[in-house]
């Protein structure tokens, strides 16, 4: 069952365009992890991250300026070469400014029938943000129900929460099993596990995580686990650059970025008012740096994930010119190394230099051995 | 009219001699150290090409970005301007212009008067210009000229990054190392590059007809990279080398002004 | 040749009193102990009239324009810079924060007094920020770790569009504005006095106001100022458009600014081609702007940054891109600290430059009128990979801008960091620029 995740991954234009067919609903194309799925899902639409795809393009340069990072305009070229034609709708969750122009370039350029800007609050450590974000979503969700048709009751709204956190929940316990001593998935198919539900209806994910879950329980990699390794970084759907790192006798165990723990870390907690509830659970998940300050919370949530899933290093990877994480990498370096963890740091492009890559993880592997051995 | 033009680029200082419009003389000699001596040598060159004396040219016109190390030039252009006057000269139905030479690659969107509406040239990050294709040369021990056609024998597209010149390198060095063969990654090198150059030039707007001048011109896997990308075909003229100082000097004589 | 107009010109009289105003805006930071007093560090939208309530001897910097003036001296600069890099920072980011942290890490203060030694660097007693870009809150964060601790608040002001702005974006920004206020008493020790604050507020207001009216103007044929010039000037409302005696400052600019408009007072003597620019210009290469003026009679007006960065703008009931008045000079009347936090809110929500952060269409609107409006030959846009916030959706802006029939040069370059620009490669391009609109050089 968990090659479907893998499936899902590689053929998601086709399945949305099923998905649209089967049930006649609208499909939502979004650029960041903090747009609030519960009220897409209440609307019985389909939320779809939109991801690049590791493709050298040239249509993106008249519309986005080359300093921004190489991610965002890789998202663009998908809609500019017509990939995601199917998509009724897009919207974004203000967070980086880089992705924010995809987003609009997008809008500009890429006909669509819906577009939507939600101002997710930056400050969320003050306790200003929930009741903020709350206004917010009611805005939101009152433009959701004229764009649909339909109004979207509490009812709907829980509908929408409890499937999210279920999917949430079965992830987390997917992770929990990468704790053992001889984990059994190694990282290239935990990724896939989470950037597909990112991409499908989330019921049907989480059938399969089901599934998969009792796989996992009497399954092992077939290959020696060797080092244990974490890794940190803004959007990382590199299967290639995964794959190869661990096939240098090496497995990732456990990670922060947004397309692996950063997604689903964090459930809604469904108190009182649903909104609420949700605004809650957005501005207090695990937050990417361009929202984590004046504290610095990400530093000790990566410092517990390190130590709980016993990884003896990290590998920082960098979207190139990504500044939000440029300015929290130095502090996270320092951290981990005061902890006792190796890292390697790496500046990733849409294409990754694989060969070259290779040598330093190697050297990077050869010195966490070492560590082993005294 | 006899006039002269003198393209004074990064690598090469290229003159060309023309008389009511049709060239009379050429020459190209390497820039060096000594840029003063190489056009001194250039001109000379240029003269006896056209059988002519250096009393017999009305005017000189001056381009490139050497061009005000041209002692005695009447007037200058930059090489934007005097590429624009050179292609439509030669192809009157041009409203896109490519100049891909040795240091930068260019852009040019021309109106049916010939006359330049936006421009665009390649950025840092770029592996947009013969300088690139010559560092792959070296990485793959292969002579320039071999590489072009060698590359047009592939069958296999391998995509490279062509935002970086040094990561494509990388990556060139990656392939190398798996085993790649040398016409794939020939070809890559010039998918890569071919990328970089419709990307800039998609700035302008890509509006047919298209003419590809510069040195690169002669390299037949660069173009072919490049037309694919375009999806559709340029028009190459015989010495895409010169039409800047082609332009410089139909300038001086007030055509295609 | 056509004949050239050759029109009068005259230095700016009021050039002394703004350099005075730097001079010692920047003197106060540094010696602010010495009486007592304080001093803190923020951005230049940090809503610097908050602060003010403090008392009178608070004093700020502001993070840009430090970073900017770092940026001026070159050499200084690289040794910022690289101080910063060798702490692990990388090299594309925002150069201003780069140049402020290199000199926190060389403890040198970016500001010499002529003649003097360069002083160590004067730590801020507290931060009071607010966040516009990624980076904003995180500069800092980093200043914070890297001088060993600092109080810090920060005013998020993302709520969108000023034309979509909802109570509730309001009640976020402003419920801030109050948490903050309590923040700075309990900080500093200090009571807050609410009478300082609606001064302040009023100043910003004015300083604002009447800075756009001075751009204003600069729709005359010729143009009474040019951009360079112009960049001495904005700064001051960069530094504290709180403080009385720069929006006093701004009145009697506007003063004579007026006075050149009225007797055909030139800033190019032979104005013959007219560009505005946009994002924060190459700090380290302003005789780019020179070279435009002598060797083409070409001047840059301005642009929608140097108009309102600082200056506030509206678009009027008649659709025309205008300064925007004063609350007082509506016959508004600050009662009482909320009221106060109200109109400064919505005041500076509505400045046009944050305008573009949530779409590009904003700005390329705005750029669109000016190019009309202050009869524009063609754009220069510098790509500034120094900010990723100002140059947010700039080719887009160059592509709306095409497309209304406004000729467009765009050059690549760093507003900090004087290695990532080629001097001569830009002037090469502002040649070509020049030559495919047709504008001869003067020389001839």
């Amino acid at each position: 069952m968990i090659e479907m995740f893998q499936e899902w991954y590689e053929n998601r234009h086709e399945y949305a365009k099923d998905w649209k067919d089967k049930t006649g609903g609208k499909v939502l194309g979004y650029f960041c992890t903090y747009i609030p799925e519960e009220i897409c899902l209440a609307a019985d639409i389909l939320p779809v991250r939109i991801l690049g795809s590791h493709e050298p393009q040239d249509v993106t340069e008249p519309h986005i300026f080359a300093m921004y990072c190489p991610f965002c305009r890789d998202c663009l070229a998908q809609g500019l070469e017509g990939k995601f034609d199917y998509l009724d709708g897009i919207m974004i969750a203000q967070s980086c400014l880089h992705i924010r122009q995809a987003y609009t370039s997008w809008d500009l350029h890429v006909p669509v029938d819906w577009s939507y800007y939600l101002p997710m609050p930056n400050h969320v450590q003050s306790p200003r943000a929930v009741p903020y974000m709350v206004g917010e979503l009611k805005a939101f969700k009152e433009a959701i129900e004229k764009w649909t048709g339909k109004e979207i009751t509490d009812d709907d709204l829980m509908r929408g929460i409890d499937i999210m956190n279920r999917n949430r929940q079965l992830m987390k316990q997917v992770y929990e099993l990468r704790k053992r001593e001889e984990p059994p998935l190694n990282g290239l198919e935990s990724m896939y596990m989470v950037v597909s539900s990112q991409m499908i209806d989330k019921e049907e994910h989480s059938r399969v995580v089901e599934g998969t879950l009792k796989e996992l329980d009497n399954r092992t990699l077939g290959q020696p686990v060797g080092t244990r390794l974490m890794v940190l970084g803004s959007e990382n759907d590199d299967h290639e650059f995964i794959d190869m790192v661990e096939s240098c006798g090496s497995t990732f165990v456990i990670d922060d970025h947004c397309t692996g723990t950063r997604y689903f870390w964090d459930e809604v907690s469904p108190d009182g008012d649903p909104l609420t509830a949700i605004a809650n659970r957005y501005v207090n998940r695990v937050p990417c740096p361009s929202k984590d300050w004046p504290v610095r919370t990400r530093v000790p949530h990566i410092l517990s994930l390190a130590e709980d899933w016993d990884a003896s290093g990290a590998v920082i990877l960098q979207q190139k010119f990504c500044d939000p994480h440029e300015l929290d990498i130095p502090a996270i370096k320092n951290a981990l190394e005061e902890q006792g963890l190796t890292t390697l740091f790496l500046e990733l492009d849409v294409t990754v230099p694989v060969g070259q890559f290779k040598t330093r993880v190697e050297a990077f592997l050869e010195i966490l051995q070492e560590d082993d051995l005294f | 009219m006899i006039t002269t033009g003198v393209d004074v680029g990064a690598r090469n200082v290229k003159v060309v001699i023309q008389e009511d419009g049709k060239v009379r003389g050429k020459a190209l000699v390497l820039a060096g150290l000594d840029t003063e001596a190489a056009i001194e040598e250039a001109l000379d060159a240029a003269f006896k090409d056209a059988g002519l004396a250096r009393d017999e040219i009305e005017k000189t016109f001056a381009t490139g970005a050497g061009r005000k190390e041209v002692a005695g030039a009447d007037d200058s252009y930059t090489e934007v301007g005097a590429d624009a006057a050179g292609a439509i000269h030669l192809y009157p139905d041009a409203r896109t212009v490519i100049d891909v030479g040795a240091e930068e690659g260019r852009a040019i969107r021309v109106d049916e008067r010939g006359k330049v509406v936006d421009f665009a040239i390649n950025e840092r990050c770029a592996a947009g210009a013969g300088a690139f294709t010559e560092a792959m040369a070296r990485a793959l021990e292969l002579p320039l000229e071999e590489l072009g056609p060698l590359s047009l024998t592939s069958t296999k597209a391998i995509p490279m990054n062509a935002q970086c010149a040094v990561f494509a390198e990388s990556e060139v060095v990656s392939l190398i190392h798996a085993k790649t063969e040398k016409r794939d990654i020939a070809r890559a090198v010039h998918d890569a590059m071919a990328t970089r150059i419709t990307s800039m030039a998609r700035r302008v707007g890509v509006v047919p007809e298209v003419a590809l001048i510069g040195g690169v011109a002669r390299n037949p896997g660069f173009v072919d990279s490049l037309q694919r990308d375009l999806e559709l075909e340029v028009l190459i003229p015989e010495d895409p080398e010169y039409v800047s100082a082609l332009g410089a000097a139909l300038l001086a004589a007030g055509i295609g002004k | 040749m056509a004949d050239k107009t050759k029109y009068k010109t005259a230095p700016l009289k009021t050039w002394q009193r703004a350099k005075e105003i730097r001079a010692n805006y920047y003197r106060n930071y540094g010696t602010a102990h010495e009486k007592g007093g304080l001093r803190w560090g923020g951005g230049a939208w940090s809503f610097d009239a908050i602060p003010a309530g403090l008392g009178d001897d608070v004093y700020p910097i502001t993070s840009e324009p430090y970073g900017a003036t770092i940026a001026f001296q070159r050499e200084f600069s690289d040794q910022c810079l690289e101080a910063a890099e060798r702490e692990g920072y990388a090299r594309d980011l925002c150069a201003y924060m780069r140049n402020y942290w290199g000199s926190i890490l060389l403890d040198k203060y970016g500001w010499v007094e002529p003649g003097e030694e360069r002083k160590p660097f004067p730590k801020p007693d507290f931060v009071w920020q607010d966040h516009i870009c990624c980076s904003h809150a995180k500069w800092y964060q980093v200043v914070s770790d890297l001088e060993g601790g600092l109080p810090t608040y920060c005013v998020d002001v993302s709520v969108g569009p000023y034309e979509h702005l909802s109570e509730n974006g309001m009640e976020y920004v402003v419920g801030q504005m109050h948490d903050g206020i309590e923040w700075l008493e309990q900080t500093t020790g200090r009571k807050y006095d609410d009478a300082k604050l609606i001064e302040a507020v009023y100043n910003t207001c004015r300083s604002t106001s009447t800075w756009a009216q001075i751009c204003a103007l600069n729709q005359t044929i010729p143009a009474p100022l040019e951009e360079k010039t112009m960049y001495s000037l904005y700064v001051l409302g960069t530094l504290q458009k709180s403080s009385k005696d720069v929006a006093d400052f701004y009145d009697e600019l506007l003063a004579e600014v007026q006075e050149r408009v009225d007797n055909q007072i030139a800033a190019v003597e032979y104005e013959q081609a007219r560009v505005m620019t946009d994002t924060q210009p190459p700090w380290g290469f302003l005789r780019v702007f020179r070279y435009l003026e002598n060797v083409y009679g070409c001047v840059s007006v301005g642009s929608l940054y140097t108009f309102s960065l600082i200056g506030n703008w509206i678009w009027d009931d008649e659709g025309r891109f205008v300064p925007r008045p004063t609350p007082q000079s509506q016959g508004i009347e600050i009662k009482d600290r909320d009221q106060a936090l109200h109109v400064l809110a919505e005041w500076e929500l509505s400045k046009p430059e944050w305008q573009h952060f949530y779409h590009p269409k904003y700005k390329s609107d705005m750029m669109i009128q000016i190019a009309k409006d202050w009869k524009l030959d063609g754009v220069v846009l510098h790509y500034n990979r120094g900010c990723e916030g100002l140059s947010l959706g700039i080719a887009e802006n160059r592509l709306a801008i095409l497309e209304a029939g406004f000729p467009v040069l765009i050059f690549e370059g760093n507003m900090g960091d004087e290695r990532e620009f080629d001097e001569a490669r830009t002037m090469a391009r502002m040649d070509s620029f020049m030559e495919s609109l047709d504008i001869p050089k003067l020389e001839q």
